[in-house]
Parts: C-alpha cells; structure tokens; sequence
C-alpha cells in the first residue's frame, strides 16, 4: 500500500516538467553560476591576481659570493663541499627560486631591474612591489651565518598602495624568506643539516603541510553541496503541495474510503518525501562529480548523511502536510518555499560561508537542518572522519524524528478528513 | 440497508445538519433535494463515515458505521461532488492506483478497470491523462473509480454538475443502469429537479440542515395535489402588485423570482379575471400567465421559499 502511495508520487512528479526541472536542473544550475561566479573567494587561491615584482640589485651576488670566498675561506677552513654547499643556498638565488616556482609564477611574474631605473620605476604604476637587494646583503648574509654576526641583512621592499592585495601577499613571502634566512643561522649554530630546512622548499612544503591538516574546500564543492542541502528542502514543499491538493480534491478522503489507515498514507508521503530527497541529492553529487570532480574519500560518511538528512526533509514533508491539512490551506507550505528555506539557506551556509567570522550564525546555522548537514558534508570532504560528524548525522535523525512526531500529533484525527 | 437516525452536525454555532432521519432500502435510488448549502455534503460525508456527526447514529445493515467504518467502506462506492482524480495520470493509472488502494489485483484488477471502463464509456480514452478529458468525462471516471470495488452502495454527490447536455444523460443512463442491471442501492443528491424525478423512487428534501420534505415522488407531490400554480411573467413588477396577490384571499403562496410570480391557488379557483384586474390597477404589462399542475420544483419552492438552483 505504501508502495502505491510512493510510485504515483514518482508518477506525478515525473509528469510535471516543471517541478522536475526546479527540483533537478536548478540546484544544477545554481552551483555553475555560483561555483564559477564567487569562485575566486572561495578557493582562496586568487587566481584574478596577477602581480608584476621587480627586484633590483646594488651588486651581483655572484661577486660577493667570490670575495667572501677570498676573505674567509681560509680562516674558516671551508672544505670543497662546503663551499659548493653554500654556492647552492645563496639568499637572492634562492629567493629567484621561490618566485619561480609553479605556484608562486602562476600569480607572480619577477623582473629584474638595473639600479638605475629605480627611481623610474617607483614612480609608474606598473609594479606590485619592488624588492631591493642593498649593497653587499649577500655577504653580509654569510658573514652572519658562518661569521657568528649578531645583525641579519634585510631586503627593502616597496609595496604598491594600490594593489594592496598582491603586494600583502608578496609582503608575506619576504617576511618569510627573512625568518628563513635567521632559522639558517640557528641551525648553523646547533649544528644541523640546512639541507633539511632547504628555503627554496620550506615556503612551499609549509604550504603542502596546512593542505594535508586540513584540505581545503573549493567553490565548486562548496556550492554543490550548499545548492544540494538548500534544494532538497524544496522536496518537502513539493511533495507537501501534492499531499494537500489530494485533500482539497478529495482524492485524500477517497484514499481513506477505500480503507487505507492514514498512517499508511502519512507513511507513503513520508517515504515519497525521503526517497525523492535521497535521488535529488544523488542526482546532484554525481552531477558534480562528474563535471566539478567533486568526489567523496569517505563514502559511507557521505552515505550516512545524505540518508540523515533524507529523514530530516521527510520530516519536514510530513510536518507541513499535517499542518496543511490541519489549516485546510496551503499557506504554511507556500511560505515554508517562498521564505523559510531561503532564511534556512542564508543560515545554514548555502550562499556562503555566513558562520565562518560569526560564532552565533555558525551554531544557529547548526541547529538547521540544511546547516547541518552542510557541516556534516564540508568536514567529510576536508578529509574529517566520520567519527567527527556523528553530532551532525545525530541531530538531523534526531530533527527528522522530531518533525514526524509533531507530525503525527497534527495530523487529522479520524471523524476530521474532509 | 442505510439508517441516519437523528443525525446532527454542527460546526462552531451553526447546524449544517439538525436531526436528520432518513433510510433506504437495498435495491433503491434515493434523491436527496436540496439548494447550496442545504447540507446535502455534509450529510454524504457523515453516511461515509468521512465526518463523525455531533449527534445521531448512522446504521448499515443494522450495524453503526461509525463504529465500525471499515466493513461499511468495503460496500459502499462514494462519488465525490468534487473530481477526485489525477489529472496528470491517465484514465487507466487512475482506476489502477484506487484499485490497488481498494486491494485488488493482478487479473483481478485488470478485469475490473476494464469492466469499468466499458461501464462509463471510456475504454477507448484510457490512456490519455485526465487534464485533456472535457468536464463530462472527468465525471465519468471520477464515477467509474467508486465502481472499481463493486459497491452494494452508491453515494453520489452532484454528480453531474458543470457539464454539457449528452455527458450528463449519459451519466444518468449509468446510474439507471447500474441499478437495474447490477442491484446497485443509489443515494442521488442533486439540485437538478428533472434529474431526481427521473431516476429516483424515493426523494428527501433538505433545506437549510433541515430535512423539510420526505417520500416518494407521488407522495411529495401530492403536497400541491389540491393545488395548482400560476406562473406571471410581467413586463415589471411592483411591490404593491406583490402585495395585493399576497394578501388576496384566495391565494395559498405567492414566489417572486426576476419578472416572473409563481402563484399558488385551490384547484377550483379561477383567478384569471382578477389577476388581469389587479396588473391593470397596478400599470403592469402582462406578458404570459400559464396555468400548470404542480411539479417537484413548485413543491420545493412551496416548501422552501426558494428555487432549487439559489
């Protein structure tokens, strides 16, 4: 019987186009424009930025190199290796490196500028940022490694005020470099392998390093999974919808003359509700992964889940189904579309991350069940365990429960079912 | 067969239905008269068991339906005023889902939607989905689903209401049809007149909750036996011209309804003479005046003050 109830709801739904499309192609469509559209917020990757750094030096670093060689190779009794060693790490070589490394030049394009054009150059607008080499920082450099020297020699760097945001980011990559070169110094002193804390590889290993505690989320994974928790909501209001109008039209009074209980009924709506959820957001991931490569390392996470949250929309069904036959009008169900799930969406995270930079949103937005499940769904895809979301997939079983069992207690009683 | 004993219905302050007693024997067509708002639905869905009356008992064979509804529903066939259909099913996958609800099945159940399907000429429409069928072949199917079970019972509530001329002889061809042919106990509420003279040999009339009138048709209308009824159309009409017929001592009740008076005297009475005399006093054009014995719609109209379509 409840299967009955179940495929004429598939049947209904599949013969109307429109209801399909809203339910299926939408959420599709919403997480292109969106994923593509705040795309460069939320990978954080800044892949609009483009910075031209220009990098002037008062003397070649190959010279300082050869006459600190002269100075000191003696006194210090550097053998051969070591002397290739350091030839290998000197400072400005290394820094070259760093900016021509794949992830920074993809971003980053270095230039090197004779002294002469300094002033010319600090005057135009066609540079992010200059950094300047003083006179001698290379041998000032390794006179403070190797010599004990308590001062470090410091790069000049020029910012552009108006490309604040590239020049941060090349800001940054100098204060690295520096803290760099005194944690050489350190390691010199303790006597240990530089080759293990190798500069060119540090700012970029220390990169690899955060991804691997905690991979980041790109847009077009954010997004499909806000679009798909936002769009199953709609699955409740609809098949709500389909519940009343088979009340307004008798066909629910029908239902119950040819002796069906309504708790069969009320059954059938709420699978209807939970296996139509459960096709939606299945529809939607693979949709994603096939066009976005949004795949999921923890299948049974991501099973548990999307079933959890299944129940928490069939609840939702079944609430607004009750209500509506209760009111005898489909006011709750229409407003339950047209403003709670866009409330439910603004909160819960699905247009973006609204909980990141304020706590309170953040927990109300838990206490959601689309918010949740987004939680749940985003910390799985960050490589979580399942074990961190078991509050998660616990509180939507627990709001699924809760919304049938209000439910049941709206639902008409017998002697009420026109 | 069916008992309404006393049977009252009240929502907030207002009485839909106030004690209400009506039967019927197996093998019947009943009519149950009465204008909008009568509560002729309330009254259906109270014998359906749908709504549980604030007072009274309704009995199947004896037995109270609302205390046991589900054996009653097995024999009973309900056709809704409303189109309890989906409209975006066809013919077939409508019959099929309430066959499925009613629990018959496989050979059973294909046997039964086309059984029915012959029964309210739609075998050849089957497949179509029920949104393209005109209003007259919505109400077939929304007759021929209440059939699906073969009921011992029928209820219909208007069942012809909003539709062309041809579906709606053809509906109460079916409705003679499945009486005679298949001892189908029928339960016709309308407010078409014509409809209920025809098909039914018993007829209750409900007027404002009220059940004011009961019996066959003859003995229904053998409450204007005495009587006959004049029917006045007039160019216009004047509230002392109305006046003046009503207070005439010779005249039982007078209807207004438009341009036209329906009059209401003694058989012996000839009040021709002092009708024209009365519209010439009055500087009223009298356009026709027939004399005509009483129908169901004058005893109606006597006993309600109102016509059946109001």
């Amino acid at each position: 019987m409840i299967g009955q109830i179940i495929k004429k709801q598939f049947l209904l739904l599949w013969r109307s186009p429109v209801e399909l499309l809203l339910l299926l192609a939408l959420p599709v469509v919403l997480i292109v424009i969106l994923g593509s559209a705040l795309g460069n917020f939320m990978d954080g990757d800044s892949p609009g930025m483009h910075a031209k750094v220009a990098m002037i030096e008062h003397s070649s670093e190959r010279e300082q190199f050869e006459k600190f060689k002269r100075d000191f190779e003696t006194d210090l009794g550097l053998t051969e290796d070591t002397v290739a060693n350091i030839e290998k790490r000197l400072p400005i070589q290394t820094l070259k490196t760093i900016f021509h490394t794949k992830e920074i030049s993809k971003m980053m394009e270095l230039e090197e500028i004779s002294v002469e054009e300094k002033s010319k150059i600090l005057q135009e607008d066609t540079y992010t940022a200059v950094i300047e080499v003083p006179e001698d920082f290379s041998y000032q450099y390794l006179s403070y490694i190797l010599l004990d020297r308590k001062q470090a020699p410091q790069l000049q760097l020029y910012e552009n005020e108006e490309k604040q945001l590239s020049a941060g980011a090349i800001q940054s990559i100098i204060k690295s470099f520096q803290q760099q070169l005194t944690l050489e110094s350190l390691l010199e002193e303790k006597g240990m392998d530089q080759n293990e804390a190798a500069l060119s590889t540090i700012s970029v290993e220390g990169q690899q390093k955060n991804l691997e505690q905690s991979k980041p989320i790109t847009a077009k994974e954010y997004y499909t999974v806000g679009m798909a928790v936002m769009n199953a909501l709609f699955v409740a209001s609809t098949i709500g919808l389909i519940a009343f109008r088979e009340k307004q039209s008798f066909v629910f009074a029908r239902i119950i003359l040819a002796n069906m209980s309504k708790w069969t009924y009320f059954t059938g709506v709420l699978c209807s509700a939970v296996i139509f959820s459960l096709i939606q957001l299945f529809v939607i991931y693979g949709f994603a992964w096939l066009i976005f490569d949004v795949s999921w390392d923890d299948l049974t996470a991501f099973i548990l889940i999307t079933i959890a949250f299944s129940i928490s929309v069939g609840g939702i069904t079944v609430l607004l189904t009750a209500i509506s036959y209760r009111m005898h009008s489909e006011t709750v169900t229409n407003l339950f579309s047209s403003v709670i799930v866009s409330i439910l969406a603004l909160v819960g995270g699905s247009f973006f991350p609204i909980g990141e930079n304020v706590q309170v949103i953040e927990l109300i937005g838990n206490f959601t069940p689309n918010g949740s499940g987004m939680s749940a769904y985003l910390a799985i895809l960050r490589g979580e365990s399942i074990g961190k979301i078991g509050n998660h997939i616990l509180f939507l079983s627990v709001f699924g429960f809760a919304m049938i069992m209000i439910a049941a207690m709206t639902f008409p009683k017998r002697g009420r079912m026109v | 067969m069916l008992e309404l004993v006393n049977i009252s219905k009240k929502f907030k302050q207002t009485y839909a239905v106030k004690n209400m007693n009506m039967f019927m024997e197996r093998g019947e067509i009943v009519g149950l008269l009465g204008p909008n708002g009568a509560g002729k639905s309330t009254a259906i869905s109270i014998m359906s068991s749908l709504v549980e009356p604030t007072a009274g008992e309704v009995y199947f064979d004896n037995r109270s339906i609302l205390k046991n509804p589900t054996s009653f529903r097995k024999v009973a066939g309900i056709v809704p005023q409303e189109i309890a259909l989906y409209e975006d099913l066809t013919a077939e996958e409508n019959l099929r889902f309430f066959g499925r609800i009613y629990q018959i099945k496989g050979k059973q159940l294909q046997k039964r939607i086309e059984d029915v399907l012959q029964i309210i000429g739609l075998a050849d429409r089957k497949k179509e989905v029920v949104k393209t069928y005109s209003g007259g072949m919505k109400r077939r199917l929304n007759i021929g689903v209440a059939l699906l079970h073969e009921p011992e019972l029928l209820i219909m509530d208007e069942p012809t209401v909003g539709i062309d001329a041809q579906s709606r002889k053809y509906i109460l061809e079916t409705v003679k049809q499945l009486n005679k042919e298949m001892n189908v106990t029928i339960l016709y509420t309308s407010h078409y007149m014509e409809e209920v003279e025809y098909l039914c040999n018993r007829i209750y009339i409900m007027d404002k909750g009220n059940l004011i009138a009961a019996g066959t048709k003859e003995e229904i209308n053998r409450i204007l036996s005495g009587e006959k009824s004049i029917v006045i159309k007039a160019s216009h009409l004047t509230n002392p011209f109305i006046y003046e017929l009503k207070t005439y001592p010779l005249v039982n009740s007078v209807d207004v309804m438009d341009k036209q008076i329906t009059v209401m005297v003694s058989k012996e009475v000839n009040l021709f003479k002092d009708l024209i005399a009365m519209a010439d006093e009055a500087n009223i054009e009298l356009i026709s005046v027939n004399i005509k014995t009483p129908t169901l719609e004058d005893v109606f109209l006597h006993l309600t003050g109102r016509a059946l379509r109001d």
